[in-house]
Order: structure tokens, then sequence, then C-alpha cells
């Protein structure tokens, strides 16, 4: 440094000036300093541990299945090859395919009827006000809090082809006659019977889930609206249809998702119940993916068959969310 | 480093070196020998563990005793043994768990659903204590080999097989001058007979182990086959078998109820503990529950030689167990240590079960068996093992004939049948289920 610049001569002075002309500069801001980045940064931050959980636990299993699908993986070998739709093709060539995918609609369609008239009705008598309505709702939930395995084992007693009690109670009523007569049901050997009890098992273990969620929806409507509606003159029916329904909608159909996705995956019921027999008069997907998949070691051709739900599943959640969206609640 | 001089060492005598490598050969031969013949286990298991993953018997004593001997000897070896028990239904999901995560247990039982052939490139090689065990016991009997062996090498130790013969009401037999059921034929004769009196007979139709391994002992003792000897091709298409598929359906429609088509493993034996059933074809299990539940119907329960087929010819299918171990198990030697003693103690195993693990070594099934040979009603069982087969009769237990197994397909033949399908038609459709298993598992 030179002793002029150090006395503050006129150099000093332009350079005093640069750097004021430098500091007023207008500066660029970088994107992520405006207030909108910053909040739009911060709620990408917190969603950033759902969407992680959301690739890790969802995306890299289904990507893996899809990548099974499509190979002639087996439980023996860790090299799998490419194989195409092989897999699928052998999947549609077989008639317990065919068979399994009817059952698997048949179960979903009539479980869900069954559901929502039990979960409705038992909602409505769930709001009533009586005695001992906390122990009540407390008990109802108890077929969807049991084990599963448990439950359907007392199930698979309850419909034993000689000790029976559903038909030691029908036989006593009068309404067939003793073990070993033709009128005598065998509930897990005749193919529309089993199908039946199957299904039975199934609604009896979720409706409560359906009751509670419809239950939920039910208390937030709030009375002023449903007591207008009563002195407008709305009979109990107009008044759920047009009231009520349409008030708790979005819960609707976020409990019909949950329900078709557990009711399609649902291997558990079948599988210890009946597993698949008759024949193939009970076979569903998941049991016949994890009958091939894992019990005979075929993980491609199994995953296929898992795969196979995805067509089903996925034009009805994009209708149901579709529909939501478009209520824009 | 040699000077590039010859040794000269004169014929017969021993050099310093050779001395040090014979003696030293014998002192560890010798050790060895003394160790073997101790049973007692290299010093290297000290310290180690061994994780065993077993099913529930369906004799409880048995798990009892095998939690207890297999403590035993982690203690004797300075060994740290678990002993895991879950339903057999389960052991092909937890293999497979297993298998992908490359840890787990060392040894694995496998009851009917064998998996060494689609594992065996990952499974221990036993050939060695197979070989050992079968030249120390009179060699094994002619099937045990059919679900382990891949390519000359063998990939799991056969520890039992549980037989299903004939159980028979005598009472009821004799009371309506009926012959015991020592061909298919006296058992329908008896089945129509019975029926109408109040006690039909059965065999399981439905999605369980037991119509896998009855209808596979009507239709081979008929004559029919499974597979070719090579075990590549399937022979059910055959004359032979559609004389069974006739014959079953008969035995249904005169001697069965529906509720055939609903049992599981366990309902048969709820059926002859009541006192309805005139006969069922059954594992021994059966037996024993009708001893502690139906004293009076125990008493005229009765054991019969597999039913002959038409030709005389009879054959037991008989559901194996085996045991495995990983190519990844940490105690690779604790496992082989482990299954010789365990073999070693068979016949304690075979009191345990109170008769109802049959041996697969030639010594331990000769007479008297422990309990079967000293129970006059169960003395029969001792002339089954030149008759066991296994799924896939006569070829081997291959994973194709495993997947027709998982799926049931056989029982659905018979099954389809029943209910009335053309046999023509069933076969068909099975024909067309087992060739594409075949035909998937040759690409593979």
């Amino acid at each position: 440094m030179t002793g002029r610049s150090q006395s503050g001569g006129p150099d000093a002075s332009s350079a005093r000036a640069a750097a004021v002309s430098v500091a007023v500069r207008p500066r660029h801001r970088r994107w992520f300093e405006g207030q909108t980045s910053r909040r739009l940064a911060f709620g990408y931050l917190l969603l950033a541990p759902a969407a992680l959980y959301v690739a890790l636990l969802v995306g890299i299993p289904f990507l893996f299945s899809l990548y099974l699908a499509v190979s002639d993986a087996n439980v023996g070998d860790p090299v799998a090859r490419f194989v195409g739709l092989g897999n699928f093709r052998a999947a549609w060539e077989m008639d317990t395919f065919w068979d399994a995918l009817r059952n698997s609609i048949v179960f979903l369609v009539v479980a869900a009827i069954f559901k929502s008239l039990l979960g409705t009705s038992l909602a409505f008598l769930l709001l009533q006000s009586f005695k001992g309505k906390k122990l009540v709702r407390a008990l109802v939930v108890i077929p969807f809090t049991l084990p599963i395995s448990v439950s359907v084992l007392s199930w698979k007693w309850m419909y034993d082809s000689q000790f029976s009690v559903i038909n030691w109670g029908l036989n006593k009523a009068g309404l067939i006659g003793a073990y070993g007569s033709e009128s005598w049901p065998v509930w897990l050997g005749q193919p529309h019977l089993a199908l039946i009890a199957c299904i039975g098992v199934n609604v009896w273990r979720s409706f409560p889930f359906s009751a509670i969620v419809l239950l939920a929806g039910f208390t937030s409507v709030p009375t002023e609206v449903l007591d207008a509606a009563r002195v407008d003159g709305c009979s109990f029916f107009q008044r759920f249809r047009h009231v009520v329904t349409p008030m708790i909608f979005p819960i609707l159909i976020i409990g019909f998702l949950f329900d078709t996705v557990f009711t399609l995956s649902d291997l558990s019921v079948v599988y210890l119940l009946t597993q698949g027999g008759p024949g193939s008069a009970t076979q569903i997907l998941p049991v016949l993916a994890y009958q091939i998949g894992i019990q005979a070691g075929s993980l491609g051709r199994g995953a296929a068959i898992a795969l196979m739900l995805v067509p089903l599943l996925f034009p009805a959640l994009f209708l149901m969310l579709r529909n939501l969206k478009r209520r824009d609640w | 480093m040699s000077d590039g001089q010859p040794t000269l060492t004169a014929p017969g005598s021993i050099g310093r070196r050779r001395f040090l490598k014979v003696s030293g050969a014998a002192v560890a031969g010798s050790s060895l020998l003394t160790m073997l013949d101790a049973r007692q286990a290299p010093a290297q298991l000290k310290g180690t563990t061994l994780r065993i993953l077993t099913w529930s018997h369906f004799i409880p004593a048995y798990d009892v005793w095998f939690d207890k001997f297999s403590a035993e000897w982690g203690e004797k070896n300075g060994v740290k043994v678990r002993v895991d028990h879950i339903p057999h239904l389960e052991i092909p999901a937890r293999m497979a768990a297993e298998f992908a995560a490359g840890a787990g247990h060392d040894i694995i039982l496998n009851n009917s659903t064998i998996l060494a052939r689609l594992y065996y490139k990952s499974l221990l090689d036993m050939t060695d204590i197979y070989d050992q065990l079968g030249k120390k016991y009179g060699g094994w009997i002619p099937a045990a080999k059919s679900p382990i062996e891949v390519e000359g090498r063998i990939y799991g130790i056969p520890m039992y097989y549980i037989l299903l013969p004939m159980l028979w009401r005598k009472d009821l037999f004799e009371a309506n001058g009926l012959k015991p059921p020592d061909t298919w034929e006296l058992a329908r004769v008896a089945a129509r007979t019975l029926k109408p009196k109040g006690n039909p007979s059965g065999i399981a139709f439905s999605h369980c182990n037991d119509a896998n391994l009855n209808w596979r002992s009507l239709m081979f003792s008929f004559g029919a086959t499974e597979t070719d000897a090579s075990g590549d091709n399937p022979t059910i298409d055959t004359k032979e078998m559609r004389e069974t598929l006739r014959f079953a359906k008969a035995l249904f429609d005169e001697g069965m109820t529906p509720e055939v088509f609903s049992w599981d493993d366990a309902s048969d034996n709820r059926f002859l503990a009541s006192g309805i059933a005139g006969w069922i074809h059954d594992a021994i299990s059966a037996y024993r529950t009708t001893e502690s539940t139906n004293p009076p119907v125990f008493k005229n329960t009765f054991v019969a030689m597999e039913p002959a087929g038409p030709g005389g010819k009879r054959v037991s299918v008989s559901a194996p167990i085996v045991f495995l171990a990983w190519k990844f198990s940490k105690n690779p030697t604790g496992a082989k240590e482990y299954l010789t003693h365990l073999v070693d103690n068979d016949k304690e195993g075979m009191i345990q079960s109170t008769g109802y693990n049959m041996p697969f070594l030639n010594d331990n099934a000769k007479k008297p068996m422990p309990i079967i040979g000293a129970d006059p009603k169960l003395q029969i069982l001792q002339d089954f093992p030149k008759i066991v087969a296994f799924f896939g009769y006569p070829g081997p237990y291959t994973p194709q004939i495993q997947e027709v197994a998982n799926l049931f397909v056989l029982p659905d033949i018979f099954t389809r049948v029943a209910r009335g399908q053309s046999i023509d038609d069933s076969v068909k459709w099975g024909v067309g289920e087992y060739r594409r298993i075949f035909a998937k598992h040759k690409r593979a």
C-alpha cells in the first residue's frame, strides 16, 4: 500500500465512491430469498418426511413388485431374467385366475353393500342416547381389534361341518334338519355357502370400522342444520339423503377407499377358512398370489397375479378421488 | 532348499518328516474317531449359537421332548441352542424371508412342502452325513432321497414321515358283516353299507394336505402315476386315472357326505372321535385324539394296511419331514453335528411321538418298532415302509409337483368329478394345469 492512499488523497476518495456505488447497486435476490419461495420451500420441507415415507414404504415395494412381475424370479434363486409379460400371460391362461378374479369382485361388491348397510345402521344406533352407550361403543370395535387369526379360527369352529353352533341354533329353531340330513348346511363345503361364509366373516370384522367412520361424520353435522330440515318437513330419509350425506361425503369417500383396499387385499379370511376351496369356489387374487408366489416359490408369477389388483383398484380410486376434488371440499 | 543330491532312503525306513506326518495323522484320526464314538462335537462349536426353526408337532409331548433334547445337546457342547416352533403352513413364507435377508435360522424343518429343490443352491450340502448315517443304520428307505436329492447331491436330512393308514370301526364292520378294509373295494362296500345307518366314511376333498395325500394313495394304488420316472412330465391322463376317478365318485356318492368338501387336516380326527365315522384314511393323530376324547370308540378303532387297488397294488403316500440348513448359516458344523445327533436318537423321537414319527432309516424300521411294535392295533404300521411314496410318484418330489400340491390341483380334479363334472372334462382341466406348471418350471 502507498503512503498516499494511507493519508486519504484523491485515490482514496474515488475508491470510497466506488465502494459506495457497489453498496447501493440493486442486488439480484436469489429464488429462495423471496417470501413466497421461502414459504414454498418451508412447505416442501414439511412435506418431505411424508413424501419420503411414501417413497420408501409404498413406492419402492411397488416398483420392486413390478420388477418381479416381469422376471422369472423365484424364492430360491437371486438371479432373475426378464420375461416381459410372460407371467401375466401365464396367469390369464389359468382357469383358477379367472375364478379368483370373479370371486374377488363379488367379494368386494357384496361385502361393501353389507358393510354400508350394517355400518350405517350401527352408526345411527350409536348416535342415540341410551344407558351404557360408551360401553357399547367400546364393544362394537372388538371384531376389528381382535387378532385376525384368532377371530377367523373361531369362525372356522362356528362353520364346522359337524359341530357348527350356527347349525345347532338353526336346528333348535326348527329351520334345518339334524346333522346328516339334506338340509344341514356345510358352510365351508358347498361352493356358494363357502363364499358367503368368507364374505360374512369379512363383513363382521370390518363393519364396525365403517360404523365408526360414519359416526364421526354424523357427529360433525351441526344439529341446527338438521333441525332446520326437520322444521321444513324433511323426513328421516330425506334428511339423510339431502342433508347428511352431502355434508359427510368426503368422510364417506375416504372410508370407502380404505374399505375397498382392505377388502381386496384381505388374504387372511379366505386363507384360514378355506384356502380357496372347495375347488376354486372361494379363491381370490391375494390367496392365489400367496400360494403361487410364496408357497410354490414363483415370485414372478405371484407378483403378476397380485398386481392384477391394481387395474381393479386404480379406476375406482381415481373416480372417487376425482369426485371428491370436484366437490371442492 | 534341496542341494540337488538325491536323498537316499532305505526301503522300509522312516524319515523324520514322514514319521511326524504319520504320527500326526494317527493322533488326529484316533482323536476324531474317539470323538465320533463318544458323539462329542468338535471343540470349535463351543460358544457358538444354533437356531432351529421347526413346526408345532401334532403330538405336543414330542415338542416338549424336542426342546429339552436340543437344549441338552447345546449344554453338552457349549452351544447356545434356540428352538422356534411355528405352524408348518407358515414355514415356506419364513424360508422365503430368511433367504431374501440372507440371515435367520441355521436349521429349518420342512413338512410336506419340501423346498430343498427350490433352494438347493443356498442350502448346505449334507451328502456326507446322509451317507454316513445311512451306513451306520443299514441304509435309508427307498423313498427317502426323493424330496432332498438334486443332481446327485443331498441337501437335507430326512427325519421322519407321517403315515395315513385306514382307521376303521371294527364294531360297526362286524355288526354289518363287513370284511376289514384290506382293499379299496372292501372300503367302498363298507362305506356304502354304513352310510345309510348313520356312519358315513370320509376322505377330505378340500384344500388341505390330507386331501393331497389321500387321493394320491388311492390313485397310485390303482396303478395311476403322477409323473414319469424323471419327474419332468406329468402322466395323469391315463386309463388308470380315469378308473380311479370313477371309483372316487362312487365312493363319495355312496359312502360320504358333502362335509368332506369343507374339512381341514383335523376335521377327520373329530369325525372319528365323534363316533360317527365308519372309516377314515388319516394319520394316527386321529387315533390318538380318539384315545383321549372317546375311549369307547377308541376301543373299537383299528388300523388297517393301506388298502390294495384292483391289481393288488398298495402305495401309501406319506408326508415327509426333513431338516434343511442354510449355506449362509454361521454354524454349519454345529448344524451337521446337531442333525447327526438327532438322527442318532431317532428311536427316542419315535417313542416321544407315540409312534407318529415313522423312521427313514432301515435299522430303525426293523420290527419291533418302538411303541407301534408293542401295540397290537398299530403293529401293522411296521409294514408300511415298503410301500411309502411321496408326491410325484414314481418320479421325484420336484418343485413343479410342489406347486401342483400347493395349488391343490389333484384334489380339485377329484372334487370336480365328485360334484358331477365329467371325468374327461376334469382330467382335461387337470392336465392343462399340470402342463402349464411343468412348462413354466422347464423354462426356468
